[in-house]
């Protein structure tokens, strides 16, 4: 999948979590789900669902441990995607 | 050193379904998903077990600065009132306090009463909010070590873990600070 195309769902699914509008607005690979976006941790489980659903993937104890940023959850889909 | 979580119920009910398909598989071992069903209101003990969780990993990440995402791994155990959550070889011991309109937990290495301080926050934007708890925590500070606030100072490392600075200098006193909905919680330690 293309970069932009993946952010660009990505970015649908994690708008209903953000707590910060500004860094959602300027939302890059570099964007930290807790500390740019305020998302509560609580709700990074749902996004976790959500991107499994979304792509038919399932994500592992291992995959979710590193799951803090955009960057890492593009790698985590884009492996995953490739098996 | 200690570690503070709070869960505002009513947000939670919001924002949160753990009857959502895998999301207790996702989050909780095992004997918790056992203890959620065993239990008479599922909802609070999947919320209790969830904030000893994070307050646990509050606190371990003091100890091992660093960030991750794996609260399966941290096992909670609830044996009458002796509530217990342990990751790896690291071993805490957590209170949790459970009112109609929140769960707080606080977990410290050795057993302690809790002390955490609980606020109602009445702004709804989530900036000022954030900003109302840490000065509510400066105020608290400086009347309990009798120093003027405006030298202090809240800083977050790399790691999103905060500690607090007297003119620049850090103070060896351990800070935790709470953020969920409309409630915000910090706590304070010596040791």
């Amino acid at each position: 999948m293309q970069n932009e195309e993946l952010i660009s769902k990505l970015k649908e699914i994690i708008a209903p979590y953000i707590q910060d509008e500004d860094a959602f607005k300027n939302l890059s690979e570099n964007t930290d789900f807790v500390k740019d976006l305020k998302i509560n941790s609580a709700n990074l489980v749902d996004i976790i669902l959500d991107i499994e659903d979304e792509f038919d993937i399932r994500l592992e104890n291992e995959d979710m441990e590193k799951m803090l940023d955009v960057k890492a959850v593009m790698e985590i889909v884009n492996t995953k995607l490739a098996n | 050193m200690v570690g503070v979580d709070i869960i505002d119920i009513v947000e939670t009910k919001k924002s949160s379904n753990w009857q959502r398909p895998r999301f207790l598989e996702k989050l909780f071992t095992l004997n918790e998903q056992q203890l959620i069903h065993d239990s008479k209101n599922p909802f609070i003990m999947v919320w209790q077990l969830w904030s000893m969780k994070e307050a646990a990993y509050k606190l371990y990440t003091q100890i091992q600065p660093c960030r991750f995402y794996n609260p399966k791994q941290f096992q909670c155990e609830i044996n009458n009132a002796n509530f217990k959550v342990t990751y790896k070889d690291f071993k805490c011991f957590v209170n949790t306090k459970i009112s109609s309109q929140y769960i707080l937990s606080e977990a410290h290495l050795e057993h302690r009463e809790i002390t955490s301080k609980c606020i109602k926050l009445l702004c709804s934007n989530y900036a000022n909010q954030s900003q109302m708890i840490k000065e509510a925590l400066l105020v608290s500070i400086s009347n309990q070590f009798k120093v003027l606030k405006s030298k202090l100072k809240i800083v977050k490392s790399e790691f999103g873990i905060p500690s607090i600075y007297y003119n620049s200098k850090k103070l060896n006193v351990g800070i935790s600070i709470s953020h969920h909905g409309n409630y915000g919680a910090y706590a304070v330690s010596l040791s």
